[in-house]
């Protein structure tokens, strides 16, 4: 069971980081954006288009041939794309939305339109198979008994480093408390002159830049697929359910203990022969604690009715 | 003094650091109007929230006519004749305005799905006598002409007069008005406070949070005063006016 | 009356399409369309009560579905799994079904018990993330319900009914006899249940229903059970769902784990926004337009690249499901047969 936890770990701050973004963007807008995993797979494929060498048949359409720059510089720029991603779906979709009145619910069918829209656009342009980074292959290592490859406990540093940045950003800037404010209450903070639509586009951005790092980290310890959002989402709703909707903190924490969880479960007794089922798990956990406590280990009761 | 019907004792609820309400007992007489007041955040619709259990408390017990309602749901202590209305309008907006009355009139039994399915001859009269009830109240409310039209195209004046119309299907033996009057013109107000008058003489109890002290003190026989969560003065409404503690309450509140 | 008409231009027009743009077998084309989009009407007619009478985001249908199907299927002969292990007992197929009904309704009540107290968009999340349980279950669970490899031969107990007219048209029109019956059936079962919940939405319940997905709060405080409500309408519609999933694997004729994926239910999503949130037949005529677009698709693939691939055919394919998802909810969410007066823009 122990030689997963190298596993686990890796899994849970892809889904931490994942947890963490939807779960601002949930907070500050009230949209449960189901099309965040596109978000995430942009900053993976933009990255592999970015960093992959020209010559590198990757790319379905071949009149866009990959750009072979540096990969840390590549990182940057896709993480910055998605930014600006984010910021036009804010902008061209779900401020008109906010302005004509919709609902939350209607906005969220509109969030599975856009997810399965982007999903497939990810399927004509970028191959439908697994695709890695040109980075060189390493072997696992022995770091206090987890297993990890030299690389990994770079990706793993990165993360802690990134959650730790957007704690402070949350709690000591500005904009961040501002954000904080209107996640909390929007009426009030609309009293205390913070802008609130300046603040939406702000969320829109920063959840969107961290969502594509989330897909960057996930393309590197896995590979990239066009498919790789969709499939991480329900993982990352798990996380962002069991921590409570609309903390930070508790969605970071509910991310690791989900892919912890997730990878450990491999190796339980009953599990034996049934390795797809380990994600099951993760969500009948998160359907359990929706039973018993609905808020979250972290969440406070006001959210949920 | 007149029999107690709803009791309340040492009734508490915290939101976090604040003690929203904080009520060592409270008794609500039979056959008056007896309103809530209080300055912004006193705690008042908590309390209603409270009592007619839409909220649970932290702590204390709930009596309706003796029994113990303190852990019921709010909907069966709704079926035990207390009904309430709420401080932001609740009609069903994509329903016509006589089809929220005859939702609020239709008995649980007719609602059964196998009920509905099965459409006994017994349904459709129990259905059918419900209109005439349903026009009764309707012109009381002066409403009858906005019979067929949605919900959602009331004035709000309107909408909450759709919502006491609503209640009064359910033959309440006591009303819970949160309100009544906020964001009615002067002279629906006027009505509805006779309204709210004459469905008293008819034996409903009523028990009101509103912030309109003149009318307040027009219509109630008591007058019961909160502030941070507490009852601070309870009585005739004359004895209320001139107390201290309410006009201190009242100044002391930087938002009201 | 304009949007019966708009219904039934749009219905014409789809059908001559279908007939010109398929030079050889046009019929077989036309009966194929048309069951899978009673199916898909079928499914969508369940969502619709979940969703456009009580106001129940259900994302979950595939697992309604599926459950009702391998329910059935399992109860009456059939061959499983990779070895092909035959089963030659079973229960008569109107039990079976009668037992996958109820298999999806109580999957319906386990998930509606800890959600329906929850606010709306959690409901969402949890029957979606049931929905890939259900699909990851039957992947592993090999020896219960042959995993990928699924189920076979299955499909005589129903097809022993198929009267012989039947068969005799199929032969002279040259289309599949065992699918025009599934297709009939499929249709038949829209028609008796619309006729039934045509009976419901007028119905003291059928309004209750409706107060509840306008209110709950409002709904509690005149002294109904909001929860009770919302239960009994989430396993009307899983069972109307388990309908739709029974009748799928019977035009399939087997039924593997990759048959109930989660995409399954947001094609069931357009197909309902397309007709109508809200009104009774508008799913149906929805499936109907969704899958002569669908069809279409293909046109417009072949439009964008020479010659295009399996990947190619589905990226177009659902890249124009989710445009028109969005544009439906955007511009025109009362579909094509729902009331303007209903809208759901302000749900919240």
């Amino acid at each position: 069971m122990i030689e997963q936890l190298g596993n686990g770990l890796l899994l849970g701050v892809i889904i931490a980081l994942g947890s963490v973004a939807l779960s601002l963007l949930y907070g500050v807008t009230r949209i449960v954006n189901f099309a965040h995993g596109e978000i995430i797979a942009f900053g993976a494929i933009m990255t592999l288009f970015f960093s992959s060498s020209p010559d590198s048949s990757l790319l379905y359409l071949d009149r866009f041939s990959p750009l072979g720059i540096n990969f840390i510089a590549s990182v940057l720029l896709s993480t910055v794309l998605c930014g600006v991603f984010g910021g036009l779906l804010e902008l061209l979709l779900f401020r008109p939305l906010r302005k004509n009145n919709f609902g939350n619910i209607a906005v969220l069918v509109v969030t599975i339109g856009l997810s399965i829209f982007l999903r497939h656009i990810y399927l004509l342009f970028a191959s439908a198979k697994p695709t890695s980074y040109i980075l060189e292959l390493q072997r696992r290592q022995d770091y206090f008994g987890i297993q990890l490859t030299p690389r990994n406990v770079q990706v793993l540093i990165v993360g802690f480093i990134v959650m730790v940045l957007v704690g402070i950003f949350l709690t000591f800037t500005k904009t961040g408390k501002a954000m904080r404010a209107v996640r909390d209450s929007s009426e009030l903070a609309n009293v205390s002159g913070i802008n609130s639509d300046y603040i939406i586009l702000v969320t829109w951005v920063f959840s969107s830049m961290l969502a594509g790092f989330t897909g960057i980290i996930q393309g590197v310890i896995n590979n990239v697929r066009w498919n790789m959002g969709f499939l991480i989402l329900l993982l990352i709703f798990a996380g962002t359910v069991l921590g409570g909707i609309g903390t930070s903190f508790g969605a970071m924490f509910g991310g690791f203990i989900i892919g912890i969880l997730v990878q450990l479960s491999v190796g339980l007794q009953f599990m034996d022969g049934h390795t797809e089922a380990k994600n099951a798990i993760a969500l009948a956990l998160m359907i359990v604690i929706l039973l018993v406590r609905p808020q979250g280990i972290f969440g406070s009761k006001d959210r949920i009715s | 003094m007149s029999n107690s019907i709803l009791s309340v004792k040492s009734l508490k609820k915290r939101f976090g650091g604040l003690e929203a309400v904080n009520v060592d007992s409270f008794e609500l007489y039979e056959g008056e109007i007896t309103s809530l007041i209080g300055p912004n955040g006193a705690g008042k619709t908590t309390f209603f929230d409270l009592i007619t259990r839409f909220q649970s408390a932290d702590s204390g017990s709930i009596f309706l006519n003796e029994k113990n309602v303190t852990k019921l749901n709010s909907y069966k202590l709704a079926r035990l004749g207390m009904v309430r209305t709420f401080q932001l309008t609740r009609v069903f907006d994509r329903m016509s305005v006589y089809e929220n009355m005859k939702f609020a009139g239709s008995s649980i039994k007719n609602e059964g799905f196998l009920k509905s399915l099965i459409q006994t001859k017994t349904l459709k009269q129990q259905e059918d006598h419900l209109n005439v009830k349903i026009d009764e109240t309707l012109k009381l409310l002066n409403l009858i002409e906005m019979k067929d039209s949605y919900a959602r195209e009331l004035s709000g004046g309107q909408k909450k007069l759709l919502e006491l119309g609503r209640s009064l299907m359910k033959n309440p033996k006591i009303l819970l008005l949160d309100e009544p009057l906020a964001g009615v013109n002067p002279k629906l107000s006027e009505e509805l406070l006779e309204i709210i008058l004459n469905l008293n003489s008819q034996g409903i109890n009523i028990l009101m949070v509103e912030h309109n002290i003149d009318a307040v003190m027009k219509i109630s026989k008591r007058v019961v005063v909160m502030a941070e969560g507490k009852i601070i003065s309870d009585g005739k409404p004359d004895f209320v006016r001139s107390d201290q503690k309410v006009i201190e309450a009242y100044l002391g509140s930087s938002d009201d | 009356m304009n949007k019966y008409f708009t219904a039934f231009i749009i219905l014409v027009l789809s059908f001559f399409y279908i007939f010109f743009s398929n030079d050889s077998g046009g019929g077989r084309v036309f009966v194929n369309l048309l069951t899978f989009a009673g199916i898909y009407g079928l499914a969508a007619i369940g969502i619709n009560v979940h969703f456009g009478w009580t106001g129940l985001l259900n994302f979950g249908h595939a697992a309604f579905m599926g459950i009702g199907a391998y329910t059935t299927v399992l109860l009456i002969p059939h061959s499983l799994g990779r070895e092909g292990v035959v089963i030659s007992t079973g229960l008569p197929l109107p039990l079976a079904i009668i037992l996958g009904l109820i298999a999806s309704a109580l999957l319906g009540l386990l998930l509606g018990l800890p959600t329906l107290r929850l606010r709306g968009d959690y409901l969402a999340i949890v029957t979606i993330a049931a929905a890939e349980i259900f699909r990851l279950l039957v992947r592993d669970f090999e020896d219960l319900t042959g995993g990928v490899y699924g189920i076979i031969q299955f499909s005589d107990s129903l097809q022993n009914s198929r009267p012989d007219f039947i068969t005799q048209f199929s032969e002279n029109y040259n289309i599949s006899s065992a699918q025009l019956w599934v297709g009939l059936l499929t249709w038949f079962s829209i028609v008796f249940v619309l006729i039934i919940l045509a009976r419901l939405k007028k119905s003291p319940w059928g309004r209750a229903l409706r107060a509840v997905r306008e209110d709950e709060d409002a709904v509690r405080a005149l002294g109904k059970n909001a929860v009770l409500l919302k239960l009994q309408s989430f396993m009307l519609g899983a069972a109307i769902g388990g309908l739709s999933g029974i009748f799928l694997v019977f035009n399939y004729g087997t039924v593997q784990a990759s048959t109930f994926v989660p995409v399954l239910t947001f094609y069931v999503w357009a197909a309902l926004i397309l007709g109508g949130v809200g009104s009774l037949g508008g799913p149906a005529l929805g499936a109907v337009i969704f899958w002569v677009i669908i069809a279409g698709t293909d046109t417009i693939s072949r439009f964008l690249f020479e010659s295009p691939d399996g990947q190619q055919l589905a990226g177009v394919r659902f890249v124009i499901v989710g445009l028109l998802i969005m544009f439906c909810m955007i511009f025109k969410p009362s579909g094509i047969l729902g009331d303007k007066e209903e809208l759901l823009l302000d749900v919240k």
